[in-house]
């Protein structure tokens, strides 16, 4: 009997001991991961340009052919990088509404299209 | 009988532990489990909408957007009939291409620069440089119709559509606004792309391909745009500025592609109109007025 009882303590103790140390694993644990998983990301934003990481597996170049490119890339920027970065005006979006809403009547492509000698498939 | 009570008193124990287990640290984990499968579920549908297709009107914003730019930066040719001349060949030449969910829009930049840029959404450039270097209008149809044909084959819209990294941040909120954080990471990366990297030697090939098939089916002669890239490829060597030199395949190797599809498909192409002279009237504000 006196063994039961101390069995009996010794479970209860154990489960005790589970109940609050299981919690505590958990979080713990997913902390680990969030932090493993930070470290992951930071790495990977160093090693990819986002846009231009896609462009490799595209283009079939090498890391070296990369690491080449984005070196000359920092040192002297692209015309489609100082392009990228123009701030359209008001005006200038308002020149693409127009190049939008532009559109020549069919009866004056039709006629540009005989004059030329021209047989455009529709 | 003895040991049949002894193993009813293991049932305290074992009782006890899914007692503790279900009401103790139960609630907690199971809060963790749920937080943790929401933020499971909100990745998977994230990655899952990064993954689909654009729409033709995202596509077109993006269009817009690359446009805006390149206006800001090399501004428009200000010219109401050349405008409408490069349209009316632009809209001729678009007419056979296999994509008429979109639009074609055609416009010339005032640069000196000998370049085409095409946008998704169907926003197609020419520069004053590039309309100069054309001598008659059959080339300047096969240099819109390559450009058609990079909108026809989503060029420039597949590499943004597998791009996870610039599609993020397309729900947030106002991201489809004009110059929004969203739109401009876009237009920037595609004009990165465009003129600075170059598409994939295929694309432009299959640009190439594309182009002098509806150059071909809007009725003019095939070779347009061979005779263009040869011009194109004399005049960077004296010095002019292209991008299409720098970024695109060697134009020795486009142009024996071309001759070879036009031999393959036995093309016989000496009745069909270059159209210089109506090329020269029309493109005759951009010729330089001689001195008093």
């Amino acid at each position: 009997m006196n063994r039961q009882v101390k069995l009996h303590a010794f479970f209860i103790i154990l489960l005790l001991a589970l109940a609050v140390g299981v919690p505590r694993a958990i979080s713990q644990e997913q902390a680990s991961e969030d932090q493993q998983k930070s470290e992951k990301e930071q790495k990977q934003k160093k090693k990819k340009g986002g846009f231009f990481s896609g462009l490799k597996a595209i283009r079939g170049e090498s890391s070296e052919q990369q690491e080449v490119t984005a070196t000359a890339g920092s040192k002297t920027v692209g015309e489609g990088e100082q392009i990228g970065d123009a701030q359209p005006t008001a005006s200038d979006r308002q020149a693409v509404t127009t190049m939008e809403n532009y559109a020549v009547p069919e009866k004056d492509l039709k006629k540009f299209q005989d004059d030329g000698k021209l047989k455009a498939k529709q | 009988m003895k040991r049949s009570r002894a193993s009813r008193t293991w049932l305290w124990p074992a009782g006890a532990l899914v007692t503790v287990m279900l009401l103790g640290p139960a609630p907690a984990a199971k809060a963790q489990f749920r937080d943790l499968l929401k933020r499971g579920m909100e990745k998977a549908e994230k990655v899952q909408k990064a993954l689909q297709p654009m729409t033709v009107e995202e596509e077109r914003e993006v269009g817009r957007e690359v446009s805006a730019k390149l206006i800001a930066f090399f501004h428009l040719y200000q010219d109401e009939a050349l405008t409408r001349y490069v349209n009316l060949v632009g809209a001729t030449v678009a007419a056979p291409s296999e994509r008429q969910d979109i639009q074609y829009h055609f416009a010339v930049l005032d640069s000196d620069d000998i370049n085409a840029f095409s946008a998704p959404g169907g926003y197609i450039f020419i520069t004053r440089g590039a309309l100069g270097l054309c001598e008659d209008e059959a080339e300047l149809a096969g240099v819109l119709a390559h450009e058609v044909g990079h909108v026809a084959g989503k060029h420039v819209l597949k590499i943004v559509e597998r791009d996870k990294a610039l599609r993020a941040g397309m729900d947030e909120t106002r991201a489809h606004m004009p110059g929004s954080a969203y739109l401009h990471k876009m237009s920037r990366g595609v004009l990165i792309k465009l003129i600075d990297q170059g598409l994939a030697p295929a694309d432009e090939y299959d640009a190439d391909q594309r182009g002098i098939k509806y150059a071909r089916a809007a009725g003019y002669p095939a070779d347009g745009l061979a005779r263009f890239l040869t011009k194109l490829d004399q005049a960077t060597e004296q010095g002019g500025k292209s991008f299409w030199t720098r970024t695109h395949p060697p134009v020795k190797e486009r142009n024996a592609r071309i001759a070879q599809t036009i031999t393959a498909e036995q093309w016989e192409d000496a009745d069909r109109p270059k159209l210089a002279d109506r090329f020269a009237a029309e493109t005759q504000v951009l010729k330089p007025k001689p001195e008093a």
